[in-house]
């Protein structure tokens, strides 16, 4: 068999053309495209109403797309069989746990459905993270409801782990804490995880891909490494700009028109591009790119 | 041993993760704080440590190692390379604070400040507390 068919089979995920929108609104995601590949740590990175929620809902097959396909491990996500629902963790951002039950007895519950959840995982968290086992939900905290939700979803090993928004209500050891279990499931494991939050700097240690979501689709996902060793911004006249960039080869990002004829232009360089020497460049951080590409 | 090393990552920093810590371990070889046959963390322990993705723990690794400061075994942990037993003359060390010091004097530029001021700020700087 072609090995490029072979690794085409294997994605994690993969949405083609996918268009979604709630009753007479418009549409939310609006012919998206995206892969996710095993083994990748993606974070997913969009303003407040850009549809990152509902982009993860539809991947996990939570809401049916108007147009496109949403696959997951090769099959329709729409309809998972038990075998790709025992693979997919997933921590909402509402967490939805069933209050009148202890976090023993929920526990419990949905050990029943995966053939490998890790006892001992769950319950090492649950001393590491602070939560009495037999402390109803409702009486924990929001940031223990948050923590049994992410003890839930890691506890079964899964292979694709979608986080929306898993730490707001955890203090900064808690997330240091948090983030170090992710890395010790991709180290394991080689989970797939897609990670949404709005704090960029946890983003930056634990996600190796970066993908920015701005007007329904994927405006760009690239490893973050590169897109800070390629980007950079450039300011000046409009025409010296454009036409040094053209010179440099490189790709316009994000332009943004100043007063007098000038302009600010985020400009991707291809790699290995070595600036000429007094060239007004500047470096940028995800921050930046953050605020360009969303 | 972690302790000679005892890596630290700036977030939401303009230089990627990956060349903090190139230029992490550089400056420590190049001090002589850590030299040849001293053994790094594997990229298994690093990324725990530092909750950071193992990917960009061992693309620094590779750089260091494509530069020969460090060297790979099989089966083993990376270890500074053999050619690097003692600090280098401070000539060379030297080198290593330019690029950080050209961006502080890029931004300078910019902000049209008269040297003797950034001077005096840079002194100032390197009299302050030194502990980490």
């Amino acid at each position: 068999m072609n090995p490029h068919l072979l690794a085409t089979t294997s994605l994690t995920a993969e949405l083609a053309d996918v268009t979604l929108a709630y009753t007479g609104g418009a549409p939310v995601l609006n012919g998206l495209s995206w892969q996710l590949l095993p083994g990748q740590v993606v974070g997913l990175l969009g303003r407040n109403g850009a549809g990152k929620t509902t982009l993860l809902e539809t991947l996990l097959g939570l809401r049916e797309p108007q147009a496109g396909s949403v696959q997951l491990f090769g099959q329709p996500a729409a309809r998972p069989d038990d075998a790709v629902r025992a693979r997919i963790g997933y921590v909402p951002q509402q967490s939805d746990l069933f209050d009148s039950f202890t976090a023993s007895q929920l526990l419990a519950y949905f050990r029943s459905f995966y053939p490998r959840w890790n006892e001992n995982k769950a319950q090492g968290l649950l001393s590491r993270w602070d939560i009495d086992p037999h402390q109803r939900i409702a009486k924990l905290s929001g940031g223990q409801q948050q923590r049994l939700s992410i003890i839930r979803a890691l506890a079964h090993e899964p292979d694709l782990l979608v986080l929306d928004e898993p730490v707001a209500s955890l203090d900064p050891a808690g997330r240091r804490d948090f983030l170090g279990e992710l890395i010790n499931q991709v180290l394991s494991h080689g989970t797939t995880v897609v990670f949404s939050t709005h704090i960029l700097s946890d983003l930056e240690r634990v996600a190796f891909h970066m993908a920015f979501m701005s007007g329904g689709r994927i405006a760009l996902q690239a490893p973050l490494d590169e897109l800070l060793d390629e980007v950079r911004q450039f300011s000046g006249s409009a025409a010296e700009v454009q036409a040094l960039l053209q010179r440099l080869g490189a790709h316009s990002l994000k332009r943004t028109p100043l007063p007098a004829g000038r302009e600010r232009v985020l400009a991707r360089l291809p790699a290995g591009t070595q600036l000429p020497p007094g060239t007004a460049a500047e470096l940028v951080t995800l921050e930046d790119l953050f605020m360009a590409l969303t | 041993m972690d302790e000679d090393f005892a890596f630290s990552i700036q977030a939401g920093s303009s230089e990627p993760i990956y060349r903090q810590l190139v230029e992490h371990v550089r400056r420590r070889v190049a001090s002589g704080q850590i030299k040849a046959g001293d053994e790094i963390p594997s990229v298994r322990e690093l990324a725990q440590q530092l909750a950071v993705h193992p990917m960009t723990i061992s693309k620094a690794y590779s750089l260091l190692e494509a530069e020969g400061l460090l060297e790979r075994r099989r089966g083993l942990a990376m270890r500074v390379a053999p050619q690097h037993q003692r600090a280098q003359p401070a000539a060379a060390r030297i080198e290593l604070l330019r690029p950080a010091l050209a961006r502080a004097a890029a931004e300078a530029r910019q902000l049209q400040l008269p040297r003797r001021s950034v001077m005096k700020l840079f002194a100032d700087i390197l009299d302050e507390d030194p502990s980490p």
